[in-house]
């Protein structure tokens, strides 16, 4: 039983698919730097988003104050939490087999969400601040969706300018380019592999800060989104950064799209299915592999 | 020394038995009811509440004599929340506890396995936490429903909505057995009441994003949504109803609506939702008042929850069918279950020729003012509706 699909409906989910794949993206974009500067799969990543909205919404509980400036809380933070992983545990899997880091970050994130759960109890939390719409037409646009998408492509593009145009970004790309060659260079390594898992950290917490205002908030909130990042930087190709850019809004409109056209059951074996089907034909991913 | 001993204990209770025919009936050794329940793992909090009915019950019956002139006494363990420790359970309770009767654990899933051990032996098993229809569909002779289906979470909703002259409903649900279940059911109901179902659809489990659902929903303008709901769900779909601008006159959900955190998460925006429950601790049933009362005064600051107050219900039903059977022979039990038409502090208690339930209600609230008001069914309503339901632009 089902209705007949207008344009209408089909601008309501586009947007918001391209609300939801900014967030994506941004929360991906971590995973990809991770990923690129140090070759490790990093399955905390999500886990450090729960981490970002709690703070939110303890931020936003005991204090009161406007959820969205919680961001200067929450990313600091969480770059603080990511630094302090990388120096203490993931920087000895750097160079080890892929399953060791991935190993590692999962247990990492099985400790996080555990402490979580003891800490704060598994009851689910939100934090109601803006809620409704701002009606246009026939379109209806969350006003926590749209300030929560700004947000998002705001702190998206800083991270950009900052890998283009900054020294310490240049040092990044070109960690991830060639660790050998940067090292030659006189890029200090370990101290990239340092900023980048804390920004990546910085980024998942800042997805967490965002999706905090919009979705219910518990402790095993994150795997969602490790799961979803990882298939973001795969469709853009893994280490490629505007990849995961663009797989980010790929991935919220094939989510929307296909529920939409076909059933909420479905989208997500949608999303998988494009997975696969990129790794078997394009394994570089939909935008070109990382550049060498 | 073994053999020894052994014939010692065998004289020894020859001797209680010959002897208990001559005592005043007060004096006898009580009745022994087994029962394994989840007292730990992950349905120890409402396992426990279950327990506590039971207790209380034991308690009330012994304090005005027993039954059968006996005094009743369960004999408990705590199955940590596994149909296969259950399973083990019952089995030592019948065969070595030689307990006189069972009541049933908690939750469809354990009830479902031990459901097969007491069938064996014959012996008659109330089964209050189960709902799930299925389990009484199997041909099985020993087994007896106590509360509502899941086929008729929504009922009350449809019931309303047709009354109040709506025509049309669009219902969905979490992909999982239980709220499929109501799916298949409220379809019936719907048909039945004379509502066209213009939609339905299912999500995942964990689904978090409703968006593109409800853009469907809006464009089939149902006049009454049902959500056959857990929790997380309910409350998503609730706030994104609100983000899309989505308006139906009535919108419904099941499980989890019913829970105080539903409101204390959705704050002003939970008002006018229904939501279906088995038991509210308001409603008028006989001897509920006093059931709450004694609740809180045994188990001062412990939950309360339609759980306590259904293993309350569920062991009244079996005390009953003693009485009327006047004996513990599992095939006269059995007899004297299927002939009741009763009301316990939980509700009506009426079981078809399977052991299914056909008299216990559920009812249905509509949030109102941060408070749960019961609307339905009309014999148990606590105020009105607030209908319809303002569109979210207007409130």
């Amino acid at each position: 039983m089902g209705v007949i699909i207008t344009p209408a409906m089909v601008g309501q989910v586009v947007i918001s698919g391209l609300l939801a794949g900014a967030l994506y993206s941004m929360v991906a974009l971590g995973l990809a730097l991770i990923f690129g500067v140090m070759r490790v799969i990093n399955v905390a990543h999500g886990t450090i988003l729960m981490l970002g909205a709690y703070t939110t919404f303890w931020w936003f509980q005991l204090l009161g104050i406007n959820p969205y400036l919680s961001l200067l809380v929450s990313m600091p933070l969480m770059f603080l939490l990511g630094a302090f992983l990388q120096r203490s545990m993931v920087h000895r899997v750097v160079d080890a087999p892929e399953l060791s880091s991935l190993l590692l970050t999962f247990g990492i994130s099985i400790a996080l969400v555990n402490v979580t759960q003891y800490a704060f109890s598994s009851d689910v939390r939100s934090v109601e601040f803006l809620t409704g719409s701002f009606l246009v037409g026939p379109l209806a646009l969350s006003k926590s969706r749209l300030i929560s998408f700004a947000f998002a492509v705001g702190l998206t593009l800083f991270a950009f300018w900052f890998l283009q145009k900054t020294k310490l970004g240049k040092a990044i790309r070109a960690t991830s380019q060639s660790r050998e060659v940067a090292m030659v260079c006189g890029v200090n390594v370990q101290r990239i592999h340092l900023y980048a898992f804390g920004m990546a950290s910085a980024l998942a917490a800042a997805g967490g800060s965002l999706v905090a205002v919009i979705v219910a908030i518990q402790p095993e909130m994150g795997q969602v989104y490790t799961f979803k990042s990882f298939l973001v930087i795969v469709l853009g190709g893994a280490g490629n950064y505007p990849g995961a850019l663009l797989g980010g809004m790929l991935l919220g409109l094939v989510e929307q799209l296909s529920s939409l056209f076909l059933t909420t059951q479905v989208s997500e074996a949608v999303a998988y299915v494009l997975l696969v089907l990129v790794l078997l034909l394009r394994p570089t991913g939909l935008f070109g592999g990382r550049s060498t | 020394m073994r053999t020894a001993f052994r014939s010692v204990t065998g004289l020894a209770t020859a001797l209680v038995v010959l002897a208990g025919s001559w005592t005043p009936a007060s004096a006898q050794a009580p009745i022994k009811i087994g029962a394994s329940l989840s007292l730990t793992g992950t349905y120890a909090a409402l396992g426990q509440n279950q327990h506590r009915g039971y207790q209380l019950c034991a308690k009330h019956v012994n304090e005005k004599g027993g039954v059968l002139g006996r005094k009743i006494e369960f004999v408990l363990y705590d199955d940590q929340s596994q149909p296969a420790t259950g399973v083990r359970l019952y089995e030592k309770l019948i065969t070595q506890d030689k307990v006189d009767l069972v009541m049933g654990p908690y939750s469809s899933a354990i009830t479902e396995a031990v459901a097969n051990v007491n069938e064996k032996y014959k012996m008659p098993m109330v089964a209050p936490m189960a709902s799930t229809t299925s389990i009484f569909k199997k041909g099985r002779k020993f087994i007896f429903m106590v509360q509502s289906a899941a086929e008729v979470y929504l009922e009350g909703l449809v019931e309303m909505a047709a009354k109040r002259g709506l025509k049309t409903i669009a219902i969905i649900n979490e992909d999982t057995l239980f709220p499929k279940a109501t799916v298949q059911g409220t379809i019936e109901l719907a048909k039945k009441n004379g509502l066209q179902v213009v939609f339905v659809e299912a999500y995942p489990k964990g689904n978090p994003d409703f968006s593109a659902i409800l853009t469907k929903i809006r464009a089939a303008n149902p006049d009454v949504l049902g959500a056959a709901t857990y929790f997380d769900d309910a409350v998503a779909i609730t706030r994104q109803m609100k983000e899309l601008n989505v308006n139906p006159k009535m919108y419904g959900v099941t499980v989890g609506g019913d829970l105080p955190t539903f409101y204390q998460l959705l704050g002003k925006n939970a008002e006018f939702v229904y939501g279906a429950t088995q038991w509210e601790v308001e409603l008028p049933y006989p001897g509920a008042k006093e059931f709450l009362q004694a609740y809180t005064m045994e188990f001062p600051g412990r939950d309360l929850s339609y759980h306590s107050a259904g293993g309350y219900g569920g062991c009244q039903v079996l005390v009953e069918a003693i009485k009327r059977a006047g004996s513990l022979d599992g095939e006269k039990i059995r007899e004297a279950v299927l002939k009741l038409d009763i009301n316990t502090v939980y509700g009506g208690f009426k079981v078809d020729e399977g052991g299914f339930q056909i008299s216990h209600k559920m009812v249905t609230f509509q949030w109102q003012e941060g408070k749960k008001v019961i609307v339905w069914p009309d014999e148990l309503a606590a105020g009105k509706a607030l209908f319809p339901t303002p569109p979210w632009t207007r409130r």
